[in-house]
C-alpha cells in the first residue's frame, strides 16, 4: 500500500509539472478547440455550462484520469485490487490537482492584482485566466479545478483497475472470438479469395480514389496533393533506407533537382525556355536519377554514419548553390523561380489542384508498382541481404556498389518526380523549399510509417503531413503535438504505424524455438 | 590430376603480426582437404585471403589455373568459390528460402528492367530458382522450414542452412569454417556423411577448417597443419597423427617427446 501511494505521488508530481507547462502555454484552451470539433453539438448542449469551459474540463479530466490510472497501476501481482488502485490513483490525482489548483490560484490572484502576466507569458491573457478559473472568482475557480482533477485521478485509478480486470479481459475475448468467426469463416474466406472478388475490390478502391478529388474542396485537394507528394518521396526513400539500408539525409537534393529542372525549363524567368511540362517531366526524373548515380559512385563506398553525413552535406550544397549570388542568373537565386509551367491535357490546362491530385496518384501508383515488383526480385533480395550483412552479401556474389547505385538512382528518380510535380503545382520553387527539414520529414515519414512497408509510408505521410494540416488551427502547437506523437510512437510502436509483418514479428513476439545457445567448443584432442 | 586451388607463398601481415606466413597449398579437384591448427594459427585469415576479404601481401592464388588474387569477394564467388563462416552469418531476418535465393544470386541474370516489368524470362528464372532452393532445403534436411525466419531456426539447422546457401551458387570449391562447432557427437557424425555426400554426389571440392579431430580424421583425404601462420605439416590423416611437429604444436614439446 505504501509503495502504491509513493508511486501515486511520484506520478502525480510528473503529471502536475507537465500540466503546469501545458497551462502556461494555454494548451488546455487549444485542446478544447480540437475537442469541440470532435464532440457533436447536441452532446455539448446537454451540459448547462459554457461550451468553451466544458471542452477545457474534458481535456483536464482526461489528463487527470490518465494520471490516476498511471498512479494506480499494478505494481505487483499479489496486492493488485480495487483499493490499491483507487488509493494510488487518488494520490496521483491529489498531487496533480494541488499543482493545478495552486497554479490557477496564483494566476488568478495576479490577474486580480492587475499584473500584466502576458508581458512575460504571451499566452496568458486575462481572458485565458478567466477560462482557467472556469468563469468563477479566483478562490472558487481554483478550488473547483482542484476538486475536479482530484476526482478525475481517483476515477482514473478505479478505471485503470477495471480495464486490466477480468470482466474487461472476457469482453476482449468475446470480441476477438466474434471477429475471428467472421474472418475465419470458410464461406467468407472463399468468397474473398476468388479472383473476381479481388478485382472487384481493387476496382472499388480505385473508383473511390478517383472519386475523392471530385467531392473534396480546393483546400482538401491541395492537402491531399501535398500528402501525396510526400507519399511519393517516402516511397522513394523507402527503397533507399528501408530496402537497401542506406541512410540518406540529403534526399532533398534530388527533389530540388527535379523541381529546378521543371522550373528553369518552363518558366519565363530566368531563361525563357518555356518548354512543355510533359517534356520536362521525364528530363527532371532522369536528371535526378543521374545525380543519384553521380553522387553515389564516390560516397556509397562509405557505410552507415559516414554515408549519412556525406549525403547531408550534398543536400545542403544543392540548396546553397540555388541560393548563391554567383548562380543567380542561372537559378533565380534566393528569390526562386516563379510562373513555372503547368501540365495541359489535349490542349486544355490540366493544372487545378484536383487535376494535380490525379497526376500525383498516377505517380504514386508507379512508385508502388516498382516497389512491389523489385521487392520480390533478385535485386530486392540483394538489397535486403546487403542491409542485413554487407560483407556476407558481397561474398554471395552481390556487387554491392552497383546494387546500392540502383537503389540510390530509383530513389532519386522518384524524388525527382516529386520535385517536378511539387514545383509545377505551386508554380514556384525557391531554395527554401529544399532545406534540410524536407529530408528529415521524408525520413520521418518512412520511419514513423514502418521501414520497408508501402502502406506504412502512406500512413506515415498522412500522419506527418496530413495531421499538421488538419491541426492548422493550432498552428503554434503543431510541433509540440508532433513531438509528443513521435515520442509516444517510439515507445509503443517502435516498428512503425503499419510495419511489414516480419518487422513487427521481430520486435514483438519471440519465437518459442529460440536458437540453442551455440557455444563453440574447441576440442583439444590429441592429433 | 586437376588442381582446384593452389596458393604459392601466400602471406598476410597485420602490423607486426604475420597471420599467414608463406603458405604453399595444392588442393586437388574433388578432394576433401582439411586445414587444422591451434587457435590463432591463421586458418580463418587464410580463408579470407582466398575469398577476397583480405588482399594478401605476398604470394599468389590460382583457381583452376586462373589467378584470382586481388579480385573482390563477389567476383571470386562468380568464379565458383563459396564459403561458410565460423560464427554463423546468415541474413538473420530473411526466411530460410530467401537466404538460399540470395546464395543463388550469382547464377541469376535478370536485370533491373526484367525485375520491374516481371518479363517472362524473369518469371521463368525465379520459378526455377525457387524450385532449386526448395530442393537444396530438402537436401540439407530442412524441408518445409523454408518460410521460417533464419534467426529462429535451431542452431544445427542454421549451420546446414548456411551450407545450403553456399551450395545455391553451384560452387566448384566450398570452404567450410568449423561446420561442427557447437554440435554434439551425433550431429557431427551426420555432418561427416553430409560432407562426403557433397563431394560424392555434387562433385564439389571441399576445404575444411575444423577443430573436432574425430571429424577431421574421419572425413579428410589430406590435411595441412598451420601454426603461427606457417604450414608445419601436410599429409594423409594417418601421417598427420604421428607427425611430431604437429603434436608439439598442439600439446607442447614435452608431449611430443613423450610420444616418441
Amino acid at each position: 500500500m505504501n509503495k502504491q501511494i509513493a508511486n501515486g505521488l511520484r506520478v502525480g508530481l510528473t503529471f502536475g509539472i507537465v500540466n503546469i507547462f501545458l497551462f502556461l502555454i494555454k494548451f488546455p484552451v487549444i485542446a478544447g478547440t480540437i475537442i469541440k470539433k470532435i464532440i457533436p453539438n447536441f452532446i455539448v448542449a446537454l451540459f448547462p455550462i459554457n461550451p468553451d469551459i466544458l471542452d477545457i474540463l474534458i481535456f483536464i479530466g482526461l489528463i487527470g484520469i490518465w494520471a490516476g490510472a498511471s498512479g494506480g497501476r499494478k505494481l505487483d501481482e499479489k496486492s493488485d485490487n480495487w483499493l490499491t488502485s483507487f488509493v494510488g490513483g487518488a494520490a496521483a490525482g491529489l498531487v496533480n490537482a494541488l499543482l493545478i489548483g495552486a497554479l490557477v490560484f496564483i494566476l488568478g490572484s495576479l490577474t486580480d492584482a492587475h499584473v500584466k502576466i502576458n508581458a512575460y507569458l504571451a499566452a496568458i491573457l486575462p481572458a485565458v485566466v478567466k477560462l482557467f478559473l472556469l468563469d468563477q472568482n479566483t478562490l472558487n475557480g481554483s478550488l473547483t479545478q482542484f476538486v475536479f482533477s482530484f476526482v478525475a485521478g481517483a476515477l482514473g485509478g478505479v478505471l485503470g483497475f477495471a480495464f486490466r480486470g477480468q470482466w474487461f479481459a472476457s469482453l476482449k475475448n468475446k470480441w476477438n472470438a466474434a471477429w475471428a468467426s467472421l474472418t475465419e469463416n470458410p464461406q467468407i474466406k472463399k468468397t474473398f479469395a476468388r479472383p473476381i472478388a479481388r478485382i472487384a475490390l481493387s476496382a472499388l478502391g480505385i473508383a473511390f480514389l478517383l472519386f475523392i478529388p471530385q467531392i473534396a474542396g480546393k483546400y482538401w485537394n491541395y492537402t491531399i496533393g501535398t500528402v501525396g507528394i510526400y507519399v511519393l518521396l517516402g516511397l522513394g526513400l523507402n527503397i533507399v533506407v528501408g530496402f537497401a539500408g542506406l541512410l540518406d539525409l540529403g534526399y532533398v537534393a534530388f527533389f530540388a533537382i527535379g523541381a529546378y529542372t521543371v522550373a528553369l525549363l518552363t518558366a519565363p524567368n530566368p531563361h525563357h525556355l518555356m518548354w512543355n511540362f510533359w517534356t520536362t517531366l521525364p528530363i527532371g526524373v532522369v536528371l535526378a536519377a543521374a545525380a543519384g548515380i553521380l553522387l553515389g559512385i564516390p560516397v556509397l563506398r562509405m557505410r552507415g554514419d559516414y554515408l549519412a553525413i556525406v549525403t547531408l552535406g550534398f543536400g545542403e550544397i544543392i540548396r546553397i548553390l540555388a541560393t548563391s549570388d554567383l548562380l543567380t542568373s542561372f537559378t533565380g537565386g534566393p528569390r526562386g523561380v516563379t510562373a513555372i509551367g503547368q501540365p495541359t491535357l489535349f490542349g486544355k490546362p490540366f493544372s487545378s489542384d484536383t487535376d494535380f491530385v490525379y497526376i500525383i496518384f498516377i505517380g504514386i501508383a508507379i512508385a508502388i508498382f516498382i516497389t512491389i515488383q523489385l521487392r520480390s526480385s533478385r535485386i530486392g533480395r540483394a538489397w535486403e541481404a546487403m542491409r542485413e550483412d554487407e560483407t556476407v552479401a558481397q561474398a554471395m556474389g552481390i556487387n554491392t556498389l552497383s546494387h546500392k547505385l540502383m537503389a540510390f538512382a530509383i530513389g532519386a528518380a522518384l524524388a525527382g518526380l516529386g520535385g517536378v510535380l511539387f514545383a509545377s503545382r505551386n508554380q514556384f520553387t525557391g531554395p527554401e523549399d529544399h532545406n534540410l527539414m524536407v529530408s528529415i520529414n521524408v525520413l520521418s515519414v518512412v520511419i514513423v510509417g514502418g521501414m520497408g512497408s508501402i502502406p506504412g509510408v502512406i500512413a506515415g505521410a498522412f500522419a506527418l503531413k496530413g495531421l499538421p494540416e488538419i491541426l492548422r488551427e493550432v498552428q503554434d502547437y503543431r510541433i509540440l503535438i508532433f513531438g509528443a506523437l513521435l515520442v509516444a510512437m517510439m515507445i509503443w510502436r517502435p516498428e512503425g504505424l503499419w510495419p511489414t509483418a516480419r518487422r513487427s514479428m521481430e520486435l514483438h513476439s519471440a519465437d518459442p524455438e529460440d536458437p540453442e545457445s551455440g557455444e563453440a567448443k574447441t576440442s583439444e584432442d590429441k592429433p | 590430376m586437376t588442381i582446384a586451388i593452389e596458393t604459392l607463398g601466400l602471406t598476410k601481415i597485420f602490423g607486426g603480426l604475420v597471420a599467414v606466413n608463406n603458405v604453399d597449398l595444392t588442393i586437388p579437384d574433388k578432394a576433401i582437404f582439411s586445414v587444422i591448427g591451434p587457435n590463432g594459427a591463421g586458418k580463418t585469415t587464410f580463408y579470407n585471403c582466398i575469398t577476397g576479404f583480405y588482399v594478401p601481401d605476398q604470394g599468389s592464388v590460382t583457381f583452376y589455373g586462373q589467378p584470382i588474387m586481388g579480385l573482390s569477394p563477389d567476383q571470386i564467388m562468380y568464379r565458383g568459390i563459396a564459403r561458410t563462416y565460423q560464427n554463423i552469418r546468415l541474413f538473420p531476418s530473411m526466411t530460410a528460402i530467401e537466404n538460399i535465393l540470395v546464395g543463388a544470386h550469382s547464377r541469376l541474370t535478370t536485370n533491373l528492367i526484367d525485375a520491374i516489368v516481371h518479363t517472362p524470362r524473369f518469371r521463368e528464372e525465379e520459378a526455377r530458382a525457387l524450385d532449386e532452393a526448395k530442393r537444396l532445403l530438402k537436401f540439407v534436411g530442412l524441408a518445409g522450414q523454408g518460410d521460417r525466419v533464419a534467426r529462429n531456426l535451431p542452431y544445427g539447422a542454421q549451420r546446414r542452412l548456411e551450407i545450403a546457401r553456399a551450395l545455391a551458387s553451384k560452387p566448384k570449391l566450398l570452404l567450410l569454417d568449423e561446420p561442427t562447432a557447437g554440435m554434439n557427437p551425433n550431429e557431427t557424425t551426420e555432418m561427416i556423411h553430409f560432407i562426403r555426400n557433397l563431394r560424392d554426389e555434387l562433385g564439389i571440392t571441399i576445404l575444411l577448417i575444423e577443430h573436432d579431430m574425430r571429424m577431421v580424421m574421419g572425413v579428410s583425404d589430406r590435411i595441412a597443419v598451420l601454426d603461427y601462420g606457417s604450414k608445419i605439416a601436410e599429409g594423409s590423416p594417418a601421417e598427420i597423427q604421428h607427425n611430431p611437429r604437429v603434436i608439439e604444436a598442439y600439446l607442447g614439446r614435452n608431449a611430443s617427446e613423450a610420444q616418441n
